[in-house]
């Protein structure tokens, strides 16, 4: 059991190390900029225009959910007006980043590793670095950085459609009125509901992006190297984004609200 | 295809922004013109007031909140961004207070003549108003927490004296209290029966009193009557020939008081001219009976008195002769 203990305890150890490593590297890429930067757009169109619908949807409906609760929850004792509130700062801090970044990841972060993955397993890797490619500067720079850029983009829109698809549910769906929406919505309004989502988007798109490609770059083996690396990706993402949305509510809210 | 990733990616994030940066600044309320200043106003509190919260003019939301800001000399500064076309009202003055149980509160403009009768309310709008400067004065009204502390306290004294009660209301006070429940009862029945009988008296006196208030209408139409009639006769204007004539004779019986008192002034003059004529009579007499002068030794001397009668007497009888004999005393001869 001790064995186990300390095998547990060496792997994270080394985990954390390969992370360390993993990340240290990418950051060094970044300075061979003719490298990544042309391919820079087409992964930035790959990781986020082509993920707005999926974002997009779940957005829509998330509101609707979202507002419906709210009205079977204040019935009777909070003025129904508070709906709009309710959706407006739970979207915006909250259902918004987390859900896209979720439901990134699965797309997103699998479809990297499996990427790289299979690229490793074929040594197309290998190959590049023959030919005095830097990796890292050809295949991970590019994709976390359009990640880091496109996941505000495409969180923000989410933003904007759940809250519209809220009030939209609360009008045809729900007794309340545009004007009282509106009210609650802009009763605690304030900017920095935007800014706390879109950084903690940003930082949610980085950390996808740089763990499927870790885990791609990591696949060993064949086909079942790279589908683990793939499923590693999906998992490692999403408790990542978990992690970071607790860090950030941490360091940004509980600061800011003292 | 690289172009159109180039394209499509820039298009999106430009899009995204330009939608992203759009419903924030809407959601705030942020007026990009910002052709109108501010209102500002002072305070000593702003409460829980906060940026954004909802600013009302009668009852209607009319701006938000835009800074608050500490001032100097302990004041807190609230600029609020009023609605295009909001005009304020006379006299104006921010109230802050709860808009709802929830803990969101606003600022509501309005009259100082409309603000609540609170002592401490007053004062702080007078203390605010003091300061000058180009502010609205303003007061902060207690929040639901002070007003249920101020309840709390209450209902703390409310269960002390409902303990007290408790602690004085033994078996023996319920006992006095049934007692004197009898005597109570015992009371009104004796009251009821003296109220019966005033009843009557006063059915009786009220009958006198209704008989009087009949007498009195009569009265009162009588001088009704009175009245029609004098304003009947003056508006003939008898009473202003009445008026007339006695002003008439008034003057006349003026003018006989000052005969009367011209009179009297001569009757004076001729009492005095009496008195001394009456004085040297009275002088004249006393020397006459002191037999001074002619007079009174006519008065006083009988031998002239006799004397006189004798010569009265020789003259009767010489007028008797020359009756008889009138050619001897009278001798006519003409040639």
């Amino acid at each position: 059991m001790i064995t186990a203990i300390g095998r547990t305890v060496r792997e994270g150890v080394e985990g954390v190390g390969r992370a360390g490593h993993f990340v240290a590297e990418s950051a060094g890429a970044t300075r061979e900029l003719r490298t990544w930067l042309p391919l820079a757009t087409a992964h930035a169109r790959a990781l986020g225009v082509d993920s707005l619908p999926i974002a997009l949807f779940i957005a829509l409906f998330t509101g609707i959910v979202l507002a419906l609760l709210a009205s079977y929850s204040f019935t009777g004792a909070v003025p129904l007006y508070f709906v709009g509130t309710l959706v407006e700062k739970t979207v915006t801090l909250e259902l918004a980043p987390v859900l896209t970044g979720l439901a990134l990841a699965g797309r997103v972060g699998a479809s990297i590793a499996a990427e790289l993955g299979t690229m490793r397993v074929t040594e197309q890797i290998d190959a590049l670095e023959t030919l005095s490619y830097d990796p890292y500067a050809y295949l991970v720079v590019p994709r976390v950085l359009a990640g880091t850029v496109m996941f505000p983009i495409v969180v923000g829109l989410a933003m904007v459609v759940a809250v519209a698809a809220g009030w939209a549910a609360s009008i045809l769906l729900l007794d309340i009125s545009s004007v009282d929406f509106v009210k609650g919505m802009r009763l605690f309004f304030t900017d920095f509901d935007v800014r706390y989502g879109l950084v903690k988007s940003a930082s949610f798109g980085a950390a996808v992006t740089l763990i499927g490609c870790m885990c791609g770059m990591r696949a060993r083996g064949g086909a079942q190297g790279v589908g683990q690396g793939a499923t590693q990706a999906v998992v490692y993402s999403a408790t990542t984004i978990l992690v970071l949305d607790a860090f950030w509510a941490v360091v940004w809210l509980l600061g800011k609200s003292r | 295809m690289k172009r159109s990733n180039d394209f499509v990616v820039g298009l999106t994030v430009l899009l995204g922004a330009a939608i992203i940066i759009g419903a924030t600044l809407w959601a705030q309320q942020v007026d990009l013109r910002k052709r109108d200043e501010p209102v500002l106003a002072r305070f000593r509190d702003v409460g829980n007031v906060r940026v954004g919260a909802s600013v009302v003019l009668r009852g209607v939301r009319a701006g938000r909140v835009e800074r608050i800001e500490l001032g100097r000399d302990g004041w807190v500064e609230l600029a609020m961004r009023l609605d295009p076309g909001v005009q304020l009202p006379r006299d104006p003055v921010v109230l802050l207070n709860e808009a709802s149980l929830f803990g969101e509160w606003q600022a509501t403009i309005t009259e100082e003549s409309a603000i609540p009768r609170d002592e401490a309310v007053t004062r702080q709008i007078a203390e605010a108003r003091a300061a000058g400067g180009n502010m609205l004065p303003g007061a902060t009204l207690p929040d639901i927490a002070q007003l249920t502390a101020v309840a709390g306290r209450i209902a703390g004294d409310v269960a002390s004296v409902a303990g007290r009660v408790e602690v004085a209301f033994d078996d023996q006070a319920a006992r006095e209290l049934r007692s004197s429940i009898r005597n109570f009862a015992a009371m009104s029945a004796t009251l009821e029966q003296t109220v019966r009988l005033q009843s009557k008296n006063l059915d009786a006196l009220s009958g006198e009193l209704r008989l009087g208030m009949g007498r009195l209408a009569g009265s009162a139409e009588s001088v009704q009557s009175v009245a029609q009639r004098i304003d009947s006769s003056t508006s003939t204007g008898q009473v202003r020939h009445i008026v007339d004539d006695v002003a008439t004779a008034a003057a006349r019986l003026k003018e006989t008081s000052e005969e009367v008192r011209a009179m009297s002034r001569q009757l004076t003059r001729s009492q005095g001219q009496l008195e001394l004529v009456l004085h040297r009579s009275d002088s004249v007499m006393a020397k006459i009976n002191a037999g001074h002068g002619s007079a009174g030794l006519l008065v006083n001397d009988p031998a002239l008195y006799r004397n006189s009668d004798s010569l009265v007497t020789e003259l009767r009888s010489l007028i008797a002769d020359f009756k008889a004999n009138p050619k001897k005393y009278v001798n006519l001869r003409i040639f």
